[in-house]
């Protein structure tokens, strides 16, 4: 059971004697369970929200727009950030053989990270964000993740140069892999320039934002909530049936060929967008070639359980170790199943997405952060644990809520998608209310809320459980530790290349990184640098200031949450919204808004579409003018002031991004808003709206929301810089035009 | 010049030979880590995590190195 160097006769060894710093882990577990507590109750009230719209209580930081992006940051970079560290900081000083490299460094890690949750949690509430999904956190935060990143992964490689084991089990390749990615997804996407200090644009437009964003947005998924996880795997799971791990060379093949294909996979978030067709296409091929590696680990996983079975039935954290994987393969499926553009022209935009990404998050991620506190806190406290049955009853009903939530959405994202593309005989879309699409799925948005609410009482239920075990616990002295130091003696001259590959960490990062690379570059540089994909038209004009203005309000109340900017190639969605985009539309969005999810319908065409008259009396209230509507109330939109001398400096901003505001217009930013806004507000008080409405937001977003699209549809057919968008061959576009012309 | 480079970069050509240096490597590293002869080392690696460091000896005891 120990490794070959330690039998070496002991005589030319230097024995020393360490300890681990489990204090350090401790308050990750801490952590874990505390903001794991706070990011499933942000869940369960935003899933309220969406079934019943009171929910929302007329406040602005607690309305979906707001509380969406801090529970998805909660979710993924408080709760599994946590426990990632708690269990790579328990696992890797015992792989390693190791105490952690310094214990100020850990502490400041924890503190940091600790502070940055703080920040995200006032900062997304007040509506400071970039717009940006898992990534809305601006940039001063921005700047302080990197260096918190920088200072774990110091600890991270500062622990294996002082190791005292050769060879670098599985596990911490995946924990190499995970900070190595994060740290080059985290910067190249976060590239922005700021305006104010709460408050910057992204770097990248259009086409080319929603390409790294998807780059990022998936890889995040990747990088942050399965490789690491995926490392710890590795670790708890054999340590927990105390058997070795079932196939470590099939580990081999499952490491090198998820880091190499997973990168590629974003561009599956962007299928019939206007992302060159290229691109969408090697996204939907590698995510389908993923299906491969995610199940070699997880039959990896569960075969490692072979013989351990019945510990599965008694042993709570196997118990959740081995359902997490079963999750995960069922995720793991899904996803590339999801990725194939037919199957997604029906799911995209739809609630089977939350549905897929939750069966991965709570079942894949919460199950086996259970499983492993429930190895954990016992042995870091030194207890047992204080209830089996209280385990066994926080398993049913996660499980049970984790199949009301999928259920539910599987149910609500395809009756929707189906309503969204019936016609009747004649070609005219059946359900052309989108509202009607809306109502009718309602009943399922309180089966989620149900099921996340069962969720989130079994997670008070393992608090309890594990507060208990922690005060049974007896405080022992500090374990002392001894193994042989690293010499010549654990050299394997003539092992297999990738055994020594083992023993060489340097080596196996840059290998690493350089398996993520090559898919990144070839997917985004060619994509950021070439002026191929962004064909400037003269009719396609930047902002006007307040419309800039309105669409800083879009961004800060979170609007892409619901609505998406895009309207694909297909014939339903022409007929429904109008011509398909054009990547041409985006060229000035710093940054693009296309969105993910149409809670609400699409607003690429919104422009011009309906008088000022309806958007004011829809941001008062939205069932004033449809009825049924599930959106909430922007009372605050006609109190709160535009702040006219932010404006300049937004502009400056913009020119330095490449969007060619003049001088002028930029020292008339302010008297141009006011005329532009003076309009509006002239228009309005034909309907009785008071005169002061001149100088509130609502005015500004108006002025936003009728300029999207309305560009565009000056521009003419046989304009030659239109190329034809990528289109389904069976899809009647050009004839779904006309009609909808 | 850049510019215009990468405005004819012949992209699919790219991504196809990535592809093909993935599946080639794949190949390769499928072979040499599922060689027979390879077994035993790895089975023994996979060991590692059960391998926990001795406690210390009574004597050795608070003298961390």
């Amino acid at each position: 059971m120990s490794s070959p160097h330690v039998n070496v006769p002991s005589s030319n060894r230097r024995l020393e004697t360490f300890t681990y710093d489990d204090h350090i882990v401790k308050l990750f577990v801490i952590a874990t369970i505390v903001w794991g507590a706070v990011a499933i109750l942000l869940g369960v009230t935003i899933a309220f929200q969406l079934a019943e719209w009171r929910v929302n209580m007329g406040i602005p930081w607690t309305t979906f727009g707001r509380l969406r992006p801090l529970h998805t940051n909660a979710a993924i970079f408080a709760f599994c950030g946590n426990a990632i560290f708690a269990g790579i900081y328990y696992s890797h000083q015992r792989l390693l053989k190791a105490r952690l490299f310094n214990d100020m460094l850990s502490k400041i890690h924890f503190w940091g990270w600790q502070g940055i949750i703080v920040l995200a949690a006032i900062t997304l509430p007040m509506g400071f964000t970039t717009g940006k999904e898992y990534a809305e956190l601006e940039w001063p935060i921005d700047i302080l993740i990197t260096l918190i990143w920088v200072i774990f992964a110091v600890n991270f490689f500062g622990t294996i140069i002082r190791r005292r084991e050769r060879h670098i089990y599985v596990a911490i390749w995946f924990y190499i892999a995970t900070i190595i990615t994060v740290a080059v997804l985290h910067i190249v996407n976060s590239f922005e320039i700021p305006v104010t200090l709460t408050k910057s644009y992204s770097l990248y437009s259009g086409v080319q934002d929603a390409l790294v964003q998807w780059w990022y947005g998936h890889n995040a998924v990747a990088f942050f909530l399965t490789t690491p996880f995926l490392g710890l795997m590795y670790y708890f799971i054999p340590k927990a049936a105390n058997r070795p791990v079932y196939s470590y060379r099939l580990s081999i093949i499952h490491f090198w060929s998820l880091v190499f294909i997973y990168i590629w996979a974003g561009p599956h978030h962007l299928l019939y967008t206007t992302l060159p067709e290229w691109a969408q296409t090697l996204g939907m091929v590698f995510s389908v070639m993923l299906w491969m590696p995610s199940w070699g680990g997880m039959i990896n996983g569960l075969l490692t359980l072979r013989g351990v079975w019945d510990k599965v039935r008694t042993e709570p954290g196997l118990r959740f170790m081995a359902t997490a994987l079963t999750f995960y393969g069922m995720s793991t499926f899904e996803g590339p199943l999801l990725s194939i553009k037919s199957v997604n022209s029906i799911a995209h935009f739809t609630d089977w997405i939350p549905g897929h990404v939750h069966a991965g998050t709570i079942g894949w991620n919460y199950m086996l952060i259970a499983g492993v506190l429930f190895y954990l806190v016992p042995k870091l406290w030194n207890a047992e644990i204080y209830s089996k049955k209280l385990a066994n009853t926080q398993f049913w009903l996660a499980t049970i809520g984790i199949l009301f939530y999928i259920v539910s959405m599987w149910i609500a994202g395809i009756s929707q998608s189906l309503m969204w593309r019936a016609m009747d005989d004649a070609g005219r879309l059946m359900y052309p209310n989108f509202i009607e699409t809306v109502i009718k799925i309602v009943p399922m948005y309180w089966l989620r809320a149900i099921g996340g609410t069962f969720v989130l009482i079994s997670f008070f239920i393992m608090i309890y459980n594990m507060i208990k075990t922690a005060r049974s616990g007896k405080k022992g002295e500090e374990v002392v530790y001894e193994a042989y130091a690293l010499d010549d003696t654990s050299l394997e001259p003539n092992a297999p290349t990738h055994r020594k590959l083992e023993g060489w960490p340097v080596i196996f990062s840059i290998l690493s990184f350089l398996a993520i690379f090559v898919g990144s570059a070839i997917e985004i540089i060619p994509s950021v640098i070439s002026d191929k994909y962004i064909t400037k038209i003269d009719a396609i004009k930047p902002y006007t200031p307040l419309e800039l203005y309105g669409r800083d309000v879009y961004v800060r109340e979170g609007c892409y949450t619901c609505h998406s900017q895009t309207v694909r190639p297909l014939s339903h969605e022409v007929l429904r919204y109008g011509k398909p985009s054009h990547a041409s539309e985006f060229v000035y969005d710093h940054p693009f808004q296309w969105g993910s999810k149409r809670t609400g319908p699409d607003l690429a065409r919104v422009g011009k579409k309906y008088p000022h008259m309806w958007h004011y009396k829809h941001f008062w209230d939205p069932r004033e003018v449809t009825a049924g509507s599930i959106m909430p109330r922007y009372t605050w939109l006609f109190d709160g002031k535009i702040d006219y001398k932010t404006l300049p400096k937004k502009l400056q901003v913009m020119q330095k991004l490449g969007v060619p505001y003049t001088d002028e217009e930029v020292q008339n930013s302010v008297a141009n808003a006011k005329a532009q806004a003076q309009g509006i507000a002239d228009e309005l008080a034909l309907s009785g709206v008071p005169a002061k409405i001149v100088e509130m937001d609502v005015v500004a977003l108006i002025s936003y929301m009728q300029r999207l699209g309305s560009d565009y549809a000056t521009v003419p057919d046989d304009t030659p810089e239109l190329a034809t968008p990528a289109v389904d061959e069976e899809t009647p576009v050009e004839a779904a035009v006309e009609e909808a012309q | 010049m850049k510019q215009e480079v990468l405005k004819n970069w012949d992209l699919p050509m790219v991504s196809v030979a990535a592809l093909l240096i993935f599946v080639i490597c794949f190949a390769a590293y499928t072979y040499w880590t599922f060689k027979a002869t390879n077994k035993k080392v790895y089975e023994e690696a996979s060991n590692i995590p059960l391998g926990d460091a001795n406690l210390a000896s009574p004597s050795n005891k608070g003298n961390v190195v």
